[in-house]
């Protein structure tokens, strides 16, 4: 028995030290915060896997936001500086990712990740170490139904209501112009599944009969069964709950089926700068919710789209203006209060939140008692080439298109 | 009544040996320092840390209760703690069951339904049952994913704490010692059927199933219970983990990499001893945060995993620890009994004498493994 | 379009598909058969060839089918030393398991290698002829789909040729049937072996172009495939190459129909059932594999 005599005496002797320098590997980081230290901000992102890519843009979004404020002298008359952390697109990793930031690393502040699905349990971490957390990514309605009291998400409106103005003009059409009939496919994914329900709810509420109604899991990539189906329907109007790539192949799959809807809308993915080239340019009439507009004339908006050109060498999307905003939204607190550290600084930090409005890249926010922001989406549309601003009428760079032209 | 392998045992090494003392003094060690770290820990980040660790641990040991007796390499475990976790958090919140009774509840429905898993993966050896593990991990997924209005989706599950009270530091106390309760009943679980005769008649399956069936063992049967038994110890690690972390998503749930990591760390470790998977989670627990911090932004923590793997299944298919150990015994004694030759090495020697052609005649179903040269 | 006219349609679908994975199955199936390996980096490497035929595209500008030039002989060889390095390198007795082990351990290598070159974010082939598609009955084909799908053909046809016709198809299946006896009369089975590996690992490179041309595709994408193709061969009876066509065949129109009905994540579900209830009620497969008795 030699063999496993050995082994066991390797298996203890090396258990037990591991577990030792486990305990001892750490500490020393007792997290007194003086005025000269820097303000430390810790995030946890999606860097690698599923959602690396929106990942990455919400990470420039940051560094972008402390630049900035580091250029103009940092917050309270201290530096910002970032600590982020990957997440790998893991939610036990996000989970103790946060774990290490506030119970490590001591950062004064933290911020929230990407996607809905890592959201939760951050916030929930967050949450039980009593730390302000804005996030720039939980969109969808579940995130407010959980009970937090110190989450506020950083962007004009929850994914049930980006297409609340779309809702409202389909609705006030002339009855002999209306849709009658509506197919809708959404991502199995709490954020394009929103989108796309929010408005299947307002048109059923308002009349509009729904003929297809597909829920797909995040990894399909042969979409010929569901557009076939939505094909063989004939419904006046497509709503698409999708995110990029699934939103690219629905459209095409439809396309390859030669249907042809009144009215095409579908959350994020015509809103991406390849988005045309994707389907073969074939791009006209498509509308799609967004939050965000480089475009949009809110003065720190202004500023934000010229440094962060200058910094990164092409403007910035929603990812990226949803983290700048979740920034701005932590520096006006930050001032406001005149703390920023762990303990009962956080609490002034989300009171003060609740209680005001702050002005930001996507213009002015305020949060309702759950962290649900009170806004809507801006509807932009395909024409002429472009994506333009089609609805609300206050905002449109041109006016909506109905019905569709062939695509 | 003493079974085949204390004969053994007591032939080889009787009486309180140094090496059966030590083997004492440590195995208190490590109870002592199990106990004391949640107090050694300097921040409740290293406690969930630890907390990942040894749920590891509690997993691979699990396994080991299939890997580690009968030689059936399964990757759809991960399945299977995914089920106690979703089993554990659909009756807590659907069900209004209290928390621990849930838990058990759960493992043990999952080790019945490991029973009809078991028949129509057992039934069939080697590939077939590779690959019903992994299809089950990849239809549960599916399953789990598509039937949101009573598994929440993807939209996910929270799993209300037992104690809504504690402090989250205390939180992580309290179920580090619930991890290590459940990773020490496990593991004496492991060493009762090690010494038993079932345990031997798993043994013989591992190295020889026709042999072993010829004998007279009930293979099918052995198979089926073991498999029940580590699926029960696999549901209710799930399970805890569920109840210790909250928050349920399919994807991660239900994820062949996680059946991969426990083949990975009972492997490292060695799937002949009892403490070779706990070994491997340490080993690789930490390699794994390791890679997360080296290659932090990029995908290549994959690549390092993997490498590790195929570098384990090539050189050290019996673990990189008995590997060491078989080093150090090369200049000792030689002393053999039936549980160190494998069919393979058996195999092996039977190939080296059929190409010497002297031998041949004699060797060729050679029965017993002590003659060996 | 009446009701009936979607179910002819998705006929129509259900073959396309079928036909890309029979291809791919009887790959997997050749490894079975030779070496009882079940070879899980199957996929991955079907995916690996997708983005060379992705990045060819992009990066080059080549049409994706001239990708195959490439990836067919360079896939061949891989296979070849994947078996004569790697496989031939584990021990008989555990052969099976710790080459599982070991073909997953090359699959993440290339999920994660992949993922290092191409970034996770999902690709997409864009061609001119995208959406392009023809009228047949009612239904309508997509070009590319049928592109897919002629390319699957002539590569299963190749590969029934080669193993009917040729002398070293009839080397071929004499090993895979009795290794000893091949070894006897002359074969040299080793040999024969790694070409063997190098074949099935080429239906992949064919694969992986006809699946680049009309989906999108990401890193992890192997595990999408893995499961449906693993099943097929199970009911296809392992080892057996027209058990897995017709599998295959089979199982993507069962698919493609029950997404009428159903949503596409409880039609994937199909193969799985079939998986099981093969298991449970005729392990030897229903196109039956000998071979399949004892796996």
């Amino acid at each position: 028995m030699t063999t496993r005599m050995t082994t066991m005496r390797w298996a203890t002797a090396f258990g037990a030290t591991m577990v030792l320098a486990l305990a001892g590997c750490s500490g020393g980081d007792d997290g007194g915060s003086s005025s000269d230290d820097p303000i430390v901000v810790g995030i946890s992102l999606p860097l690698t896997g599923d959602f690396s890519e929106p990942g990455k843009g919400v990470q420039r979004g940051y560094q972008a936001w402390a630049k900035i404020v580091n250029d103009k002298g940092g917050l309270l008359g201290r530096q910002v500086e970032l600590k982020i952390l990957d997440d790998q697109s893991n939610a036990d990793r996000v989970v103790s990712d946060y774990e290490q930031l506030i119970g490590q690393d001591q950062v004064d502040i933290v911020v929230g990740p990407f996607s809905t699905r890592l959201v939760v349990p951050a916030a929930r971490v967050a949450e039980e170490y009593g730390m302000l957390f804005v996030e720039p990514a939980g969109a969808a309605k579940e995130v407010f139904e959980q009970g937090f009291k110190n989450l506020f998400y950083a962007a004009p409106a929850v994914a049930d209501d980006h297409y609340n103005h779309l809702a409202e003009y389909i609705l006030g059409l002339p009855a002999g112009q209306r849709p009658a009939t509506a197919a809708y496919a959404a991502m199995d994914d709490p954020f394009a599944q929103g989108t796309a329900y929010g408005l299947k709810k307002k048109l059923e509420e308002g009349g509009v009969r729904t003929v297809v109604d597909e829920v797909y899991p995040p990894n399909t990539t042969d979409f010929s069964g569901i557009a076939a189906k939505i094909a063989s329907s004939k419904a006046d109007i497509v709503v698409g709950g999708s995110q990029y790539q699934d939103g690219v192949n629905l459209i095409v799959a439809l396309q390859q089926l030669d249907y042809q809807p009144k009215l095409a809308a579908f959350s994020t993915a015509p809103t991406s700068p390849e988005f045309a080239a994707a389907i073969g340019n074939k791009t006209e009439g498509i509308l799609a919710p967004t939050g965000y507009t480089q475009k949009a004339p809110y003065p720190s908006n202004v500023e934000f789209v010229e440094k962060y050109t200058a910094q990164f060498g092409s403007p910035p999307e929603e990812d990226e203006a949803n983290a700048y905003t979740t920034g701005q939204v932590v520096a006006a607190a930050v001032t406001a209060v005149g703390c920023a550290e762990q303990g009962e600084c956080q609490q002034k930090l989300v009171d003060w939140v609740r209680n005001n409005t702050v002005e930001t890249v996507v213009g002015p926010l305020s949060w309702d008692a759950t962290g649900k922001p009170q806004g809507a989406h801006m509807i932009q549309q395909w024409v002429g080439g472009e994506i333009q601003i089609v609805l609300p009428a206050d905002a449109k760079e041109t006016d909506i298109v109905y019905p569709k032209p062939a695509w | 009544m003493p079974s085949a392998s204390d004969l053994t045992r007591t032939a080889v090494r009787p009486g309180f040996t140094p090496g059966r003392v030590a083997r004492g003094v440590l195995l208190v060690a490590l109870v002592a320092a199990v106990a004391s770290f949640p107090s050694l820990a300097p921040n409740p980040y290293i406690l969930s840390a630890g907390i990942v660790v040894l749920n590891y641990a509690l997993l691979s040991t699990s396994w080991n209760f299939v890997g580690g007796f009968t030689g059936y390499i399964s990757l759809g475990h991960g399945a299977l703690a995914g089920l106690g976790a979703y089993g554990t958090g659909l009756l807590v919140t659907r069900a209004g069951v209290p928390s621990f009774l849930a838990l058990v509840i759960a493992a043990l429905a999952v080790a019945a339904l490991a029973v009809p898993i078991g028949y129509a993966a057992l039934r069939v050896r080697g590939a077939s049952f590779v690959i019903v593990s992994i299809a089950l991990v990849l239809v549960l997924l599916l399953v789990f994913q598509s039937w949101a209005s009573f598994t929440g989706g993807s939209r996910g599950l929270t799993v209300p704490r037992p104690f809504p009270d504690l402090l989250r530091p205390e939180h992580h106390r309290v179920f580090w010692f619930l991890f290590a309760g459940l990773l020490a009943v496990a593991l004496l679980a492991w060493w009762l059927i090690d010494r038993s005769r079932f345990g031997l008649g798993l043994k013989a399956i591992r190295e020889d199933e026709d042999k072993a069936e010829s004998l007279g063992i009930p293979t099918f049967a052995y198979k089926l219970v073991v498999f029940v038994v580590s699926a029960g110890f696999t549901a209710a690690a799930g399970g805890l983990y569920a109840l210790w972390f909250g928050d349920l998503d399919p994807v991660f749930q239900f994820s062949i990499l996680t059946g991969s990591y426990m083949v990975l760390m009972a492997l490292l470790g060695g799937v002949r001893t009892l403490f070779g998977p706990l070994l491997g989670a340490l080993v690789v627990g930490t390699a794994l945060e390791y890679f997360k911090v080296e290659y932090g932004n990029t995908p290549l923590h994959l690549v390092a995993t993997g490498l590790l793997l195929a570098l384990v299944v090539l050189f050290m298919p019996d673990g990189v620890l008995p590997a060491l150990a078989a080093g150090l015994d090369r200049f000792r004694p030689a002393q053999q009994s039936i549980r160190e030759v494998t069919a393979a090495e058996l195999r092996e020697q039977r190939e080296r004498d059929a190409a010497s052609p002297e031998l041949a005649g004699a060797s060729p179903g050679a029965p017993s493994t002590k003659e060996r040269p | 379009m009446s009701s009936g006219a979607l179910i002819f349609q998705s006929v129509v679908l259900g073959v396309l598909l079928g036909g890309l994975y029979a291809l791919l199955a009887s790959g997997l199936t050749l490894y079975f058969g030779i070496m009882r390996v079940v070879m899980i980096a199957h996929s991955a490497f079907l995916i690996l060839a997708a983005y060379l035929a992705w990045w060819s595209h992009t990066r080059l500008g080549v049409d994706p089918l001239l990708s195959l030039v490439v990836t067919v002989p360079l896939f061949f060889g891989a296979g070849v030393l994947l078996q004569r390095l790697l496989l031939s390198r584990l021990r008989p007795a555990t052969l099976t398991m710790m080459s599982v082990l070991l073909t997953f351990a090359i699959a993440v290598v290339i999920e994660g290698l992949l993922g290092y070159a191409f970034t996770g974010t999902q690709r997409r082939i864009q061609l001119g002829y995208g959406a392009a598609n023809l009228e047949l009955f009612g239904a309508r084909i997509a070009v590319v789909k049928l592109i897919a799908f002629g390319l699957a053909a002539v590569a299963l046809l190749t590969l029934y040729l080669l193993l009917k016709k040729t002398t070293f198809g009839w080397s071929l299946r004499a090993t895979i049937q009795h290794r000893d006896a091949a070894r006897l009369v002359g074969i040299d089975t080793d040999r024969v072996a790694g070409y063997g590996f190098g074949i099935g690992l080429a239906t992949a490179a064919v694969g992986g172009t006809a699946l680049a041309l009309d989906t999108t595709i990401y890193p992890s994408l192997h595990w999408h495939w893995i499961g449906p193709l693993m099943a097929i061969i199970v009911v296809g009876g392992l080892g057996s190459v027209p058990g897995a066509a017709a599998a295959a065949m089979l199982l993507g129109l069962t698919q493609s129909l029950l997404q009428i009905p159903l949503n596409t994540t409880w039609a994937q579900t199909i193969f799985y059932l079939a998986l099981f209830a093969t298991l449970a009620f005729r392990p030897q497969g229903f196109f039956g594999g000998r071979l399949a008795q004892r796996f």
